[in-house]
């Protein structure tokens, strides 16, 4: 196991350029197998998940390789296996993607019931529901998935919660199936749209994408195309929160701006400097920032992905901020923003965080993702040397993190723990 | 007083037809060179929002961004009419 070892208390200044959007990704390397031929990916981040979507495509019959060019290659003419792999679908709770794909284009699959971060429980019911409606026979047995269609008919769903992977799956299924689907109260994330812009490019009939109404008319066939995966907004976030958590100055580039609008709204209210460009997305900041009240919502609202490294910012605010998060169980972490002497207290959804003059380092470990996030974000102002366990998470959705954060100052290295 | 203010809005629609149009014509062979339906896509930003719709190939995107997208429906939706006007004029109309 890694651990990164951050000596906070250094402004951070410069420009980071962005990856490509892991979500987005991973929607698209499973999409890819919907079609024949050979799909060619460019911006595409060389993180584990990724990594784990190409082993699971491996494993169904498909080829993958990254060229020199760091474009990632999926040629999908023999997949085969309708069995997703249990210890890598168990892995990453994307995977469960593959259960769209393999219904339409095999009208077969059995997938176990994936895993993921640790976010209080995200059932899949509602894709299977929609399988259903689509005509697949489901059923669950020993943890695992099975459904099967002799055919899938499009149907109209109603998308409970607007929830993106509901979203994705069926957008998945429905692309081969016969006829129209209609999901109603659909995902608007940018990912949704990336990923039916992709599917549209193979022959695919989606329209309405990044609203609440999707319509897909099933075709027959699609073929692979190249395509260019859309940035990563969250990490776009999170470097921004980590200049500003340090008085910094960060340009972060290759972005699209309006996928942070709310976000980047909440920055400004912090009090700073935020200038936005056309594909880039400026944060200067000096002094400690303002108390401000946040409450994550679907997009595009305040993405919940980035409360958590937003309240490692609130931590070293002026005043007390209140922080709702109403998508998934996200505070675990804040135990350990404690341990830096944060002063935060949760109850429920809501957390309530009075800023204090300063953080001090300490031994903290990440619980998912984006706790991983948020304090490598408190790491970064907090006096002394913090050493951040729990990196494994991090490198699930953070490519080039250290290399990245370094290149702007920060004195950040990994080594073993 | 009427008159002039009148002269005015006319010069302004007329340049930001002259824009929208020069606008959807780059946006246009923008998608068509990257090898996108140039339909799907404008519809799909039109409906959303989302500038990832449009290419940011010859600016594509950011000249699309520069307009509001109720302008470019608007035009739209009047060059429309115009083009089937059985009479009466659309831009009367509008």
């Amino acid at each position: 196991m890694a651990k990164l070892e951050i000596e906070g208390g250094r402004r951070l200044e410069g420009v980071i350029p962005i990856s490509g959007a892991k979500n987005s990704a991973l929607a698209i390397i499973m999409a890819s197998a919907l079609a024949h031929g050979e799909s060619v990916l460019e911006n595409v981040p060389q993180d584990t998940d990724v990594a784990i979507s190409c082993q699971i495509l491996e494993e169904l019959g498909a080829k993958t390789f990254w060229d020199k060019d760091g474009r990632l290659h999926i040629q999908t003419d023999n997949i085969r296996g309708y069995q997703a792999p249990y210890e890598l679908v168990r892995k990453m709770r994307a995977s469960f993607y593959i259960a769209g794909v393999l219904l339409a284009r095999l009208g077969k699959a059995e997938v176990p019931l994936p895993g993921g971060c640790s976010l209080g429980s995200r059932p899949v019911d509602f894709h299977m529901k929609g399988f259903g409606s689509m005509g697949a026979e489901i059923s669950i047995e020993y943890g695992c998935m099975k459904a099967e269609a002799a055919k899938l008919t499009g149907c109209k769903y109603y998308v409970n919660r607007a929830s993106v992977g509901t979203t994705v799956n069926l957008m998945l299924a429905a692309s081969l199936a016969e006829g129209t689907t209609i999901l109603e109260n659909a995902a608007k994330e940018p990912e949704i749209v990336d990923l039916a812009i992709y599917l549209n490019a193979m022959g695919a009939k989606i329209r309405g994408a990044g609203t609440e109404v999707i319509r897909i008319d099933g075709v027959k066939r699609l073929e692979g195309v190249e395509y260019d995966v859309i940035p990563d907004r969250i990490e776009a976030g999170t470097y921004l929160l980590a200049g500003a958590i340090t008085g910094g100055d960060i340009t972060v580039t290759g972005v699209v701006p309006e996928h942070l609008r709310a976000f980047l709204l909440k920055l400004r209210e912090t009090g700073a400097l935020v200038e936005e460009e056309e594909n880039a997305i400026r944060v200067a900041c000096s002094g400690r920032p303002k108390a401000v009240d946040a409450e994550t919502a679907p997009y595009p609202g305040f993405p919940t992905d980035l409360e958590q490294p937003f309240l490692a910012l609130m931590t070293l605010a002026e005043g007390t901020s209140v922080i709702r998060e109403t998508i998934f169980d996200r505070f675990r972490f804040v135990d350990e923003l404690r341990l830096m002497g944060a002063d935060v207290k949760t109850e429920r959804d809501t957390a309530i965080v009075r800023g204090v003059d300063k953080l001090m380092a300490a031994p903290i470990e990440a619980t998912d993702l984006r706790a991983g996030a948020a304090l490598v974000v408190a790491a970064l102002a907090a006096e002394g040397i913090s050493t951040v366990r729990g990196v494994e998470y991090l490198d699930r959705g953070y490519e080039f993190l250290e290399d990245k954060l370094a290149s702007v100052g920060a004195k950040i290295r990994r080594c073993k723990d | 007083m009427a008159f002039e203010e009148e002269r005015t809005m006319m010069f302004r629609i007329d340049a930001g037809k002259e824009e929208i149009a020069k606008t959807f014509l780059k946006v246009y062979e923008a998608l068509v060179a990257k090898g996108y339906d140039p339909v799907d896509q404008l519809v799909g930003y039109l409906l959303s929002g989302d500038p990832s719709y449009i290419t940011s190939y010859d600016d594509a995107r950011g000249a699309i961004k520069r307009l509001n997208r109720d302008e470019l429906l608007e035009e739209l939706v009047k060059y429309y009419l115009k083009g089937h006007d059985n009479g009466s004029s659309a831009e009367g109309r509008g």
